[in-house]
């Protein structure tokens, strides 16, 4: 897109015919660059199974010591994820960050705690904007990466990423964050070309009581939140919540501070019940509505969205068990120059497990419709405006239990048909080998893919009626990648626990843009005419140090090497229009000073990025915590401590903006 | 703040940082006896199970030296809590007796303690017992066999919960007066009859 957005750019800053023939064009054209490039991407399969046990999820102390002995009893002790089956064993890259770790490291949004997690690359581009990608390929408009928010697949075809300015939580409520790097294999889907972050809510039975918190600041005005949970039976217990914040600006060239405020506001419930050991229902539903403003102009863009989804799990024996969930999706986007983009969602997806023997066999159904609906510019847009995207998917997977359990094999595949290019296949084989005791050792060899997205088809951009300037490819193949990746997992200790793992991937067909043919060279189209590979390894730790004292961290290593296939002649020169760090790492550091006041640091460091060049920076971030008796606890947070303001990301549009260093304060209560 | 950066500078980043990763291996690798216990989500119930049982016994005057001195929860062994039992009582009191943990390494320190969490080895256990006998302190673990040695208060796992079993008998021995609250939620030992 880097020369897409370039090409726009001169030919306004030329002031053509197409600045005066359409008033505002000017404004126009640069809002609708900004991630509103839409590439419909059907993705399918969400990821259902989560990996099973994570690192024993704490509960909240607080709701403990509010229950009855008679509650306590009943509580589980372990915490049960969809399939169990033992992180140790699982063959690929995964980092957890637990509730803790955000509370900790004082993050206020759903972006700011996926910092935490290394095998992520995470930049604030300004208030309300972020570049979040894995292994590679950052960019405002990343599409590599899967991100399901309870089993619902959080993505805009627009550009087959995320819209992260629209996706929110009360952060209180979340149980964990699971992130996958590596394609998502077979289970997750397609789209999951990079990576897959699962965000996970706590079941409503952990999130009783009245949680009230409310935080103000240097850098935002404020944010709260209010969540009531309660029980209506010993087997149903449900949640309320309401959320909202207005982030203030980033900093523009001039220091001063932008216009780009970030407003929003969401709200839901969600129940669960389970009335036997069996079977258990969830059931939740979100509305939120949002002004994002990233371009920093008068009128902020419009968002607004609500989603339901219904959840039945079923366990028959030891031996089997089923899955069946259903959500609808819809979002609403008004950019405010006149191009609106609406997407309605439902998908159903089935998945069935069954131990015979030594195999642990799961397959999976998914049908998805997408409603995509967009209100055209006279000279933006996509053709059609209305598409309806289906996509059928089917998987297989087998897991072998070998030489006593000792050795792992996971072989599967999954079929799916898009609108686009009919059925892709995406196998994958994976290995872990567990037979020294607190040591696993594996490998994985995949296949992903990302399907064409309507940005891909069916965008054009016109210097003026029926001559494009750009246009959608109806030809555009999918991306594909073959991943090969290595780790090892360890736990020593009792106390510490590492994981390392080291990949490289070869992709091929990677969007290109291709000149049109001449005399003029447009339209400008996209073609699948970048190939290359990338490699890298992926280091992460957790240790409790001292009875008081936890460290948790991590470190990147990423290299990508990129290059034209014979016949293309790509405007971005194999860019992939990406930006990424070949050094990264964190370390989080949680020091429990008195069994009332916690005091954590969170350093980061991100190399640099090359093109547009930002220098490599480290930051710290503070929080110290109080809590001051059974019901209110106070927290004290500095961000981006070390420097008065740095740069994360520079996009192509709108203006580069400086993040800033920033103190706030939070209360909470918890009754 | 300055003093980081200026360090930064002096050295280049990548330098600094190299020395702070070399600083946090060694920390991991080297600090090993420095490790305690990391406690999950079962000790974190039980440290608040703790916290109910001083609710829910009712110990004799003589047990507590003023009206208003600690209510102390020892553990004796290796401290399977982490920091969690210190949290579950902090600022928590029982008719005006501020709640405080403390820990043990041998039986013969615990004698002043209300509670005393066994996390010994269970050979030890029917020891430690027998030493602890006529003192009213309510002796709660969660090794297998508790109940059976002596013990009053026993925690098990069941169905992936957790369970409390208590020794009437044992509990007779002592003044302490156990709530019918609590007795309803557990399970009762019945010791085997031995035939005269």
């Amino acid at each position: 897109m880097a020369a897409l957005h370039r090409v726009a750019g001169i030919v306004l800053a030329d002031r053509l015919t197409l600045k005066m023939q359409c008033t505002g064009t000017n404004n126009k054209l640069k809002k609708l660059l900004t991630p509103s490039l839409s590439i419909a991407f059907c993705m399918t399969m969400l990821s259902l199974t989560a990996l099973g046990q994570a690192p024993d999820t704490l509960f909240s102390l607080h709701s403990l010591k509010k229950m009855s002995l008679e509650d306590l009893m009943d509580l589980e002790v372990t915490s049960v994820s969809r399939y169990p089956q033992k992180l140790q064993q699982v063959a690929s890259a995964v980092q957890i960050i637990t509730h803790e770790d955000i509370r900790n490291a004082g993050a206020r949004t759903l972006p700011e705690a996926l910092r935490l997690a290394t095998n992520l690359q995470v930049a604030q581009v300004n208030s309300s904007q972020w570049a979040i990608s894995a292994r590679g390929f950052n960019n405002v408009l990343a599409n590599k990466l899967l991100v399901l928010i309870d089993g619902r697949r959080v993505y805009t075809p627009l550009y087959a990423g995320v819209f992260w300015d629209v996706q929110n939580l009360v952060l209180e409520d979340i149980d964990r964050i699971e992130v996958i790097s590596g394609p998502g294999g077979t289970i997750w889907g397609a789209n999951a070309v990079n990576g897959v972050i699962n965000i996970i809510t706590k079941n409503s039975q952990d999130t009783r009581g009245l949680f009230v918190e409310g935080a103000t600041g240097t850098t935002f005005p404020g944010q709260g939140s209010v969540r009531y949970g309660g029980r209506i039976t010993d087997k149903l217990t449900y949640r309320a919540y309401a959320t909202g914040f207005k982030l203030g600006g980033t900093l523009d060239t001039n220091k001063t501070v932008a216009n780009d405020d970030w407003h929003l506001v969401q709200g839901g419930v969600r129940v669960d019940w389970q009335p036997s050991a069996r079977n258990s229902f969830s059931f939740q539903q979100n509305l939120y509505s949002g002004r994002p403003n990233p371009d920093a102009s008068d009128t902020s863009i419009k968002a607004r969205g609500d989603n339901i989804l219904a959840c039945w799990r079923h366990t028959n024996n030891d031996k089997s068990s089923f899955l069946l969930q259903v959500y609808y999706d819809n979002t609403f986007r008004d950019f405010r120059n006149g191009f609106t983009e609406g997407l309605t969602t439902f998908d159903i997806d089935w998945q069935h497990r069954n131990q015979l023997g030594r195999h642990a066999l799961t397959y999976g159904l998914n049908v998805r419709f997408a409603d995509h609906d967009v209100t055209n510019l006279e000279l933006f847009g996509f053709n059609p405006e209305h598409a309806l995207l289906r996509r059928y998917a089917l998987f297989v997977q087998d897991e072998i239990s070998l030489f006593n359990n000792r050795l792992l094999l996971t072989v599967g595949t999954k079929a799916e048909h898009n609108n686009f290019t009919g059925i892709e296949y995406q196998p994958n084989l994976r290995m872990a080998w567990t037979g020294i005791r607190n040591h696993t050792i594996w490998v994985a060899g995949s296949r992903a893919v990302r399907a064409p997205s309507r940005v891909d088809r069916d965008f054009f951009i016109g210097l003026a009626p029926g001559i494009n300037l750009i246009s959608g490819n109806p030809l555009f193949h999918a991306e594909r990648v073959l991943a090969y990746e290595l780790g090892w997992r360890s736990q020593p200790t009792a106390t510490i626990s590492l994981a390392v793992s080291a990949f490289y991937n070869h992709y091929n067909y990677i969007r290109s843009a291709e000149p049109g043919p001449p005399p003029f060279y447009i339209p400008i189209t996209f073609g699948n005419g970048v190939k290359g590979h990338s490699y890298g390894a992926e280091l992460s730790v957790r240790a409790q140090v001292y009875k008081n004292w936890a460290l948790r961290g991590g470190y990147t290593f990423f290299r990508k090497n990129l290059h034209e296939r014979p016949g293309s002649f790509d405007l971005n020169q194999a860019g992939a229009e990406s930006n990424d760090p070949s050094h990264q790492a964190l370390l989080q550091s949680t020091v429990t000073v008195m069994p009332q006041l916690s005091w954590s640091v969170v350093a980061r460091y991100v190399g640099r990025l090359k093109d547009p060049y930002i220098p490599e920076y480290l930051e710290a971030d503070m929080r110290l915590a109080w809590q001051m008796n059974r019901v209110i606890e106070l927290n004290v947070v500095a961000q981006n401590l070390l420097n008065k303001y740095h740069y994360e990301f520079i996009p192509e549009m709108p203006d580069k903006r400086r993040i800033e260093r920033g103190i706030y304060g939070r209360i909470v209560c918890r009754l | 703040m300055p003093a980081l950066r200026t360090i930064a500078h002096m050295c280049g980043i990548r330098t600094w940082f190299r020395h702070t990763a070399f600083l946090a291996v060694y920390l991991l690798v080297c600090c090993q006896p420095l490790f305690a216990q990391s406690p999950g989500r079962e000790y974190q119930l039980k440290s608040v199970f703790l916290l109910h049982f001083t609710q829910f016994v009712e110990w004799p005057e003589t047990s507590f030296k003023s009206d208003t001195s600690p209510l102390i929860i020892g553990v004796l062994g290796n401290n399977p809590f982490g920091a969690y039992l210190e949290q579950a009582v902090a600022g928590e009191k029982v008719d005006f007796h501020p709640v405080v943990v403390r820990y043990y390494k041998k039986e013969s320190e615990a004698s002043g303690c209300h509670i005393l969490f066994l996390n010994a080895e269970p050979d030890k256990i029917a020891g430690i017992l027998g030493s602890l006998h006529g003192k009213n302190i309510l002796t709660v673990s969660d090794r297998p066999g508790f109940a059976r040695q002596g013990g009053m208060i026993y925690l098990f796992n069941k169905d992936n919960k957790i369970k409390i079993q208590v020794n009437i008998d044992a509990c007779k021995k002592s003044e302490l007066v156990l709530s019918s609250k609590l007795l309803r939620l557990a399970e009762i030992f019945e010791p085997p009859k031995t035939n005269n």
